[in-house]
């Protein structure tokens, strides 16, 4: 029987785990101060169970693991894997057959690795900048005026919303294009084609800066630049 | 042993930096080091490859090396015969690479030397799974097709005994099933591979396919084969006539026949088709499987019979079963026996090393830790030198 640990709530006194092997091979003389004390807390405190999809291989990529979990449906994450991999594979060989049919001298503008078309395909769909509600207005009350006058006021503002342009964090960022890319894929495209293919497309789109994700991105600017005036209604 | 050392460093001189010596330390042989002297119109730096397209001149001195097939041999050899992520690589690569492997060449080594007056012989190729079977046949077979054989090949015999829409009824002999269209597709690659022999051999009977449609004898073998291409209805009666008339007449002398079979214990297994009333379907009651079983009988002589038993693609055999015995099964064991056993291994350390350097020169291998040491080795782990899980690795990779 397998019991959960991860996700349970543990002690601050545990560290992470480490699981890089490189980070184990630097010798004593060149670590900085902080790496010699967090080595020697390694011999002494306990460490947390890691986590299923962490490896020391040197293949792993924590951005591709991120999509991976995002994509990922009722806890299949190996469909999700499997499916990420042949976008990978398909990627690069349609990058790799343009390659071979290329005459020399175009050969070397040709960008063939998936991983790099994955990250810089994922950096042009990242937004800069974003919207955020906050409400303005609210309910005022009919006030009665005593005395001589005998007329009473009323202000009545009823509650509304404005979209107020905000900085993003990395986090949030990353998290927005890879879920802009997954929704696309998912709603925009034709229901026959598979996921693969249809990420693939949307990923060297892309990575050329065209394609409906880097719009919508495009899209979200502007209407931060237009609503540009509300950006002081912001007070954090 | 010094020597033969010296000889086999020398031309690798300037490549030592970028790849390993390729001939590791056992590499003391003689004929191997005085012909890497003797051909220097290979390229230094493509240590993987060989110019020798014709497989009839391949031998111990190419194992391990890529040599490449020609576009318009592959179109007319190979319309149907190749395994599907294989064509993908040949149409992403812009071009059709095979290794020179052991079992291949002791084929052709055997091919070469047989007496064809006797009966021929039977080889079967067994190994397990993603080991390179198929891509071994096919190198077989094109050897046989550069000497000018007949060829006749079935790509994969499990798709006749599984997911078949239409059945129909033998009007040949009521009790057996037709199937009008893979019958009808192979007839058509058969057309592709064979188009100098179809003028020249003739029939020898006269077969009449209903009350209006007959074919004569002394006809070309050509028309019998337009016949069942047009006529789908009675494209199974026609296989099985063209296969006999190759099988009467490769008697005579005129030419040699290779009858090379992908997944011969297709034939002998259960089938997943049923009639219309819902009652299974055993192998022998289709048209196409009894016919095949007659070519496969080693009752006539002019040819050699290649065949494959494969576990991919068969039906109610557990996954880990690779020898003959396991996926023949009693009957087809007594059938095909006696048969040249030829095991198919995994990559050996050299074939891997030849692989990867391939794989890398083809711009295949993107990821920057998979072109170092490390991610070698770490790719040699986990496919464990498995040719077709090192493909599937390396695709993503």
């Amino acid at each position: 029987r397998v019991f959960q640990v991860r996700w349970s709530r543990y002690n601050p006194y545990y560290l992470e785990p480490e699981a890089d092997k490189e980070k184990y091979r630097i010798p004593e003389s060149e670590l900085s101060e902080e790496d010699r004390e967090q080595r020697k807390l390694k011999a002494l405190r306990p460490i947390k169970a890691a986590a299923p999809d962490l490896t020391s291989s040197v293949f792993n990529d924590p951005q591709i693991s991120k999509f991976v979990n995002m994509m990922m449906q009722d806890g299949n994450k190996v469909l999700a894997r499997s499916v990420i991999t042949q976008t990978l594979e398909s990627i690069k060989r349609k990058q790799v057959e343009r390659y071979h049919k290329a005459p020399d001298a175009q050969k070397e503008e040709i960008e063939c690795n998936p991983y790099t078309i994955f990250h810089k395909a994922l950096e042009n769909c990242k937004p800069v900048i974003g919207m955020v509600s906050v409400q303005k207005g609210g309910k005022y009350y009919q006030v009665k005026l005593c005395g001589s006058f005998n007329k009473a006021c009323s202000i009545f503002n009823p509650p509304f919303f404005v979209q107020v342009p905000t900085p993003l964090t990395e986090n949030r960022q990353r998290f927005l294009a890879m879920k802009w890319l997954i929704t696309e894929c998912r709603d925009n495209k034709h229901r026959r084609t598979h996921m693969y293919e249809k990420l693939s497309q949307e990923l060297l789109a892309a990575f050329a800066n065209e394609g409906n994700v880097v719009k919508r991105k495009h899209d979200l600017h502007k209407m931060a630049e237009a609503n540009r005036a509300f950006a002081h209604y912001r007070w954090w | 042993m010094a020597l033969h050392r010296l000889n086999c460093r020398l031309p690798f001189r300037c490549t030592l930096r970028q790849t390993r010596p390729f001939h590791g330390s056992g590499c003391g042989h003689p004929l191997r080091a005085a012909n890497q002297a003797a051909a220097p119109i290979e390229s230094v730096r493509d240590v993987f490859r060989t110019s020798e397209g014709d497989p009839a001149c391949h031998s111990e001195q190419h194992l391990g090396r890529f040599y490449t097939l020609q576009p318009a041999e592959l179109r007319s050899l190979f319309p149907h015969g190749l395994p599907p992520r294989y064509q993908q690589q040949i149409k992403t690569f812009n071009e059709a690479c095979l290794m020179v492997r052991e079992p291949a060449l002791d084929l052709i080594g055997c091919l070469k030397r047989a007496d064809y007056t006797q009966p021929s012989l039977r080889y079967l190729l067994y190994g397990p799974k993603g080991s390179g079977k198929t891509l071994s046949l096919c190198h077989a077979l094109h050897y046989c097709s550069s000497q000018g054989w007949l060829i006749v090949h079935i790509p994969d015999a499990h798709q006749w005994v599984k997911n078949c829409r239409e059945l129909l009824s033998s009007s040949f002999n009521p009790s057996r099933l037709d199937q009008p269209i893979q019958a009808a597709q192979w007839l058509r690659n058969f057309r592709v591979t064979n188009e100098p022999f179809l003028s020249q051999i003739k029939t020898t009977e006269r077969y009449v396919w209903s009350k209006r449609e007959s074919t004569d004898a002394q006809r070309p073998l050509g028309e019998l084969v337009e016949q069942g291409v047009l006529r789908v209805k009675s494209s199974s009666d026609v296989v099985g006539a063209v296969l006999k008339e190759l099988r009467v007449q490769s008697k005579a002398g005129a030419f040699r026949m290779a009858v090379a079979v992908d997944g011969v214990n297709a034939l002998w297994g259960r089938t997943t088709l049923r009639r219309t009333n819902k009652s299974p379907v055993a192998a022998e009651e289709l048209t196409l499987v009894h016919n095949l079983r007659k070519m496969v009988k080693n009752d006539w002589h002019g040819g050699a019979i290649i065949t494959t038993v494969t576990q991919t693609g068969s039906l109610y055999t557990p996954s880990s079963a690779y020898l003959p015995q396991e996926l023949l099964g009693k009957e087809g064991f007594d059938a095909l026996d006696p048969f040249i056993p030829v095991p198919v291994s995994v990559y050996s350390e050299k074939e891997f090393e030849s692989c990867y350097q391939y794989y890398s020169n083809r711009r295949w291998i993107q990821h920057p830790h998979g072109r170092a040491e490390e991610g070698k080795r770490e790719l040699d782990f986990l496919c464990g030198k498995n040719p077709s899980l090192m493909e599937k690795l390396c695709g993503f990779l």
